[in-house]
């Protein structure tokens, strides 16, 4: 009997009946359970056995006649309650600017919050709404020999099958997507002559809708996709190809030679996937594309490959036997280059920033940007709420010496406030939620986005809602609160001079808010500026006035030197080029042997037509191009970039002009030419050694030539007139299709460009709340300091003194703030632009403008009433007493 | 006759603390609960359920009897009051004069 904790029945259980049980019945009830424990024991049972009784015992004495009575509560409780919302409406009433404030600066952070936190989660979603997503992975092949090559999203042909094959107690089942490398595939019905090219057609296993949960409106999800020349399309597509008709049994053509029926219609696929579809056909389909078989090379790796592990199986388990995998079916002269990998399928939208993606992917860090930034804007928010709250509190002191005097005790009148508070947001949050609705639409025009009010309507979001409103309520009114209710009852009635209380606390407060202001307001600036010199077209090539016309898989290939020379002529067409990918934006992997090298080694590199150089203006650094009069260029010749020379140590381009390359293993080419390093992809990635390699073969067209590039005059409407008309001579069947390269280029950056536009609204915003803030604090000093300027005024003070007398005191928080801003922002975009290839270097004028902005917009807030308080006439401030 | 209506609970707590004399306090109710009916009720439900017969006015307390095991607390002794004497013996005569109507031999299938 040493230490009692150890041998008694469990402390806490005997605390919480202490705390329950009405103190009649405590000593009784604990006897009789401190017997039974005892008994019990005796008994031999062990003491967990008895602890474990005891605290049941405890829970079964809960019983209403144990309880405490509640002594507080009485029969005006209800009044009392009526009583508060009547204070709670006649202030917000009474001070109406205050209140404006106090309410518009919530709801707007509030409103921002929500609407970041729609586009979270909405991000967040990508994805996950197939049944099996948590057991889908897509395969990698990460093909790579020091540094260069190529992370690819999707992989060889035979790669899904043949996993599956080998590995069937983990791989449940595999999927397939190809679409032929292809930006477009024209699709017509032939009966009501509509054709368009589809930019969203994809070749699919059977299993695609067993691995995928996409609803079918119409047609049989086990066997849709089990036949050749099937198509699966989408409710919108349905409209569009056959309006006022029932699609199913009818044709669609496709590249003008292959019959399709369509033998089913999704449900528009919602937005929320790493890939959108509007048609599927079969991938048997495909068969008569490849002489009655699918390709068998496993080097080309053109397919996405979905593979769903059996249940409980481990991805890990799965990726150790791949280096085994790539041995055995990997092409030698790849097979230690090659690393296959399995990414979750949920990971794609957000993490994923592969080649060859079949779009491309959001990413994380905006995802985080974008939290931080509504976290930040609710913060100010909530702040300013506490601030006009707790400055307010003075005018509120009579009513709380009176309700003192009148008996009310400090729980009830923090009770009040505390209601008061929450009414407020809840109040708050209502204009919130209408904001947000009306905002919506142009909120999703922004983000690219599609989001619906109603999502907001769901159980569990109205209650995190309301949550979020219960605490931003509770936790603004916690402060002011107890400083009203601290109140010194005698000193309130006698009409005293009160001390401001809290003075330093909102001194602080207001600090961190344009701290947090001033920080989103550089952050603004820099995202801006990268943006720019991101977007700025100094990429080594000219992209102006540069016409794609997507000819991939079209008879092209035989008439485009009839079709280059026809277009020639005329004078808007400055010069004309055929390459494999939209240049500045994407590229291929080949492998290449030099002279030096053992063996090949995978380099980036583009298929490419005569006049590349020339169309897209890249100067060569030494040697010649590729040269329409040489027929060996085809296979003799090579031109490389700068990049490539260095990284082969090959000295000057022009020492590299000479050396030679294997092709079809015997030593025959020679580098005929080096041009100046351009970007080859989009500048988030520094430039790669790169290949431009001449293709002249027609039947390139089939693969590696995708697009034919045009250079026009400014003329663009008659350019395109010519070019149209120098199409339908040679290809009369086909639909005339283009886009501009600039254009295109852009869409590299838009993720940033979100970026930069959802800062620059909301940094705005951030600081109209903190001004708002600003302005009620403003409004509070000087009428505390009526008399004070009443007095100067009488002695003499002249209007631009008393203007530093008011603002004196706010700029200086300003300047403080703006001194802490510096370090946290500088962390902030540094950490930011590091992602960059190319970035800007960080200067110092976007803190300059930054704080002056900061600076000015204050000072104006401001000045506002120190013009106003210079007009008073001191009679009126002084003349009551 | 309303108020003097018994659970069949309370019932038997009664008739067992009537059959305890001195000694009926909670655990001794419950021991005896036990050996009767193999019934284990919590000490709860015999707390609550001596609140209700108490305020109805057929049990009596006073409390004594501090032992070791409890700590050095006294405990709460019962006792029947006349008028629970009474509702005893009333439900007592109503169940046998109901149970005297029944037929002899009425389990046919005996």
């Amino acid at each position: 009997m040493t230490d009692q904790k150890n041998i008694g029945p469990p402390r806490w259980a005997d605390r919480f009946l202490e705390w329950y049980c009405h103190s009649k019945h405590l000593d009784i009830l604990r006897g009789d359970l401190y017997e039974l424990y005892d008994d019990r024991l005796e008994n031999g049972s062990s003491k967990f056995k008895a602890d474990i009784f005891f605290c049941l015992e405890v829970f079964t004495l809960c019983r209403p006649f144990a309880f405490k009575k509640l002594n507080n509560e009485n029969s005006n409780t209800i009044a009392m309650w009526r009583n508060y919302f009547k204070i709670t409406y006649r202030n917000l009433f009474r001070q109406k600017v205050y209140s404006f404030l106090n309410l518009s600066g919530l709801a707007i952070g509030l409103a921002c919050s929500i609407l970041i936190f729609l586009y979270v989660s909405d991000e967040l979603s990508y994805d996950r709404f197939h049944e099996k997503s948590d057991r889908i992975y897509r395969v990698l092949e990460h093909f790579e020999s020091e540094g260069n090559g190529e992370h690819s999203a999707s992989l060889p042909f035979p790669t899904g099958p043949t996993l599956q094959q080998e590995y069937p107690d983990q791989i449940a089942q595999q999927v397939r997507l190809f679409n032929f490398q292809s930006p477009t595939l024209a699709l017509a019905n032939k009966l009501s002559e509509k054709a368009f090219n589809e930019s969203q057609v994809f070749f699919a296993d059977s299993t695609f809708l067993k691995v995928f949960d996409f609803e079918l409106l119409v047609g049989n999800p086990e066997t849709a996709l089990d036949d050749p020349n099937t198509i699966l399309i989408t409710a919108g597509m349905a409209k569009k190809y056959f309006p006022g008709e029932d699609p199913v049994g009818k044709f669609l053509e496709l590249q003008g030679t292959q019959n399709l029926e369509v033998v089913g219609v999704f449900r528009d696929p919602p937005k929320n996937t790493h890939f959108q579809f509007d048609f599927i056909v079969s991938f048997s389909s495909l068969k008569q594309w490849y002489g009655g078989g699918y390709p068998k090379n496993w080097y080309w790796n053109p397919c996405w490959t979905y593979i769903v592990l059996n249940e409980n199986v481990n991805p890990e388990h799965v990726e150790a036997n791949f280096p085994a995998f790539v041995e055995k079916f990997f092409p030698d002269f790849i097979v230690d280059d090659v690393d296959l990998e399995l990414q979750p399928l949920t990971d794609i939208h957000l993490h994923s920033k592969l080649d060859y993606e079949i779009t491309a992917n959001s990413n994380i860090q905006s995802v985080y940007i974008f939290a931080a930034i509504a976290f930040f804007v609710l913060i100010i928010a909530a702040i300013n709420f506490i601030n006009l709250s707790t400055a307010r509190a003075t005018k509120r002191a009579k009513e709380v010496g009176v309700r003192k005097s009148l008996g009310s005790s400090k729980p009830q009148l923090v009770n009040q406030y505390m209601l008061e508070s929450v009414f407020m947001t809840l109040l708050a949050m209502v204009f919130a939620l209408i904001i947000v609705a009306l905002s919506l639409p142009y909120f999703n025009g922004l983000t690219d986005k599609s989001i619906g009010f109603d999502f907001l309507l769901q159980p569990y979001i109205v209650l995190g809602l309301l949550g979020v409103a219960l605490v931003v309520g509770l936790l603004s009114g916690f402060y002011p609160a107890f400083v009203l209710s601290n109140f010194n009852t005698i000193l309130v009635l006698k009409n005293a001079h009160l001390k401001t209380s809290g003075l330093t606390f909102r001194k602080v407060l207001v600090t961190l808010q344009f701290a947090v202001s001033v920080s989103l307001i550089i952050g603004t600036i820099v995202a801006i500026n990268q943006l720019q010199h991101l977007q700025n077209k100094d990429v080594g090539f000219d992209q102006d006035n540069i016409l794609m016309i997507p000819v991939i898989r079209s008879p092209m290939g035989a008439h485009y030197e009839t079709f280059k020379s026809t277009a020639l002529q005329s004078p808007h067409v400055k010069s004309m080029t055929a390459v494999e990918e939209i240049v500045g934006a994407k590229h291929q992997v080949s492998n290449y042997r030099f002279e030096e090298m053992e063996k090949s080694k995978p380099f980036a590199h583009i298929n490419l037509r005569h006049d590349f150089t020339k169309t897209f203006e890249i100067p060569m650094v030494a040697g010649r191009d590729y040269d329409m009069t040489i027929q060996t260029d085809d296979s003799l010749a090579i031109v490389v970039n700068e990049t490539l020379v260095k990284s082969m140590g090959w000295g000057t381009p022009e020492e590299a002009i000479g050396k030679r390359f294997y092709y079809r293993n015997q030593l025959k080419g020679r580098v005929v030419g080096v041009v100046k390093d351009y970007n080859v992809v989009s500048k988030h990635q520094p430039i790669s050694p790169f290949i431009l390699k001449l293709n002249t073969r027609p039947r390139a067209f089939n693969l590696f030539i995708k697009y034919v590039a045009v250079k026009v005059d400014n003329n663009i409407e008659a350019s395109i007139a010519d070019l149209n008309s120098a199409w339908s001579s040679v290809l009369p069947n086909m639909p005339f299709d283009y886009f501009f390269l600039d254009d295109r280029l852009n869409d590299s950056y838009r993720s940033e460009q979100q970026l930069s536009s959802v800062t620059v609204i909301f940094s705005g915003l951030t600081i109209l709340v903190a001004c708002l803030g600003l302005f009620g604090l403003a409004t509070f000093s000087v009428e505390q300091r009526t008399k004070e300027i009443g007095v100067r005024k009488v002695l003499g003070i002249s209007s631009p003194q008393l203007l530093v007398l008011l603002s004196k005191e706010f700029l200086t928080l300003i300047l403080i703030a703006f001194v802490i801003a510096i370090p946290f922002s500088y962390l902030l975009t540094q950490n930011w632009l590091n992602g960059f290839s190319y970035r800007i270097d960080l200067e110092v004028w976007p803190y300059l403008v930054a704080g002056f902005m900061t600076f000015l917009v204050a000072f104006l807030t401001v000045s506002y009433h120190s013009v106003k308080a210079s007009t008073i006439n001191p009679v009126d401030t002084l003349k009551c007493e | 006759m309303k108020h003097t209506q018994l659970g069949e609970f309370e019932e038997l707590v009664l008739l067992i603390i009537g059959s305890l004399g001195d000694n009926a306090y909670s655990i001794s109710i419950k021991e005896e609960l036990k050996n009767h009916t193999q019934r284990n009720p919590s000490i709860g439900a015999l707390h609550s359920a001596f609140n209700r017969l108490e305020k109805k006015g057929f049990l009596d307390s006073y409390e004594g009897g501090a032992t070791n095991k409890r700590g050095g607390r006294s405990k709460r002794f019962y006792k029947l009051t006349t008028l629970g004497r009474k509702a005893l013996d009333q439900s007592y005569e109503l169940r046998a004069s109901l149970y005297h109507t029944l037929p002899k031999l009425g389990l046919s299938n005996d």
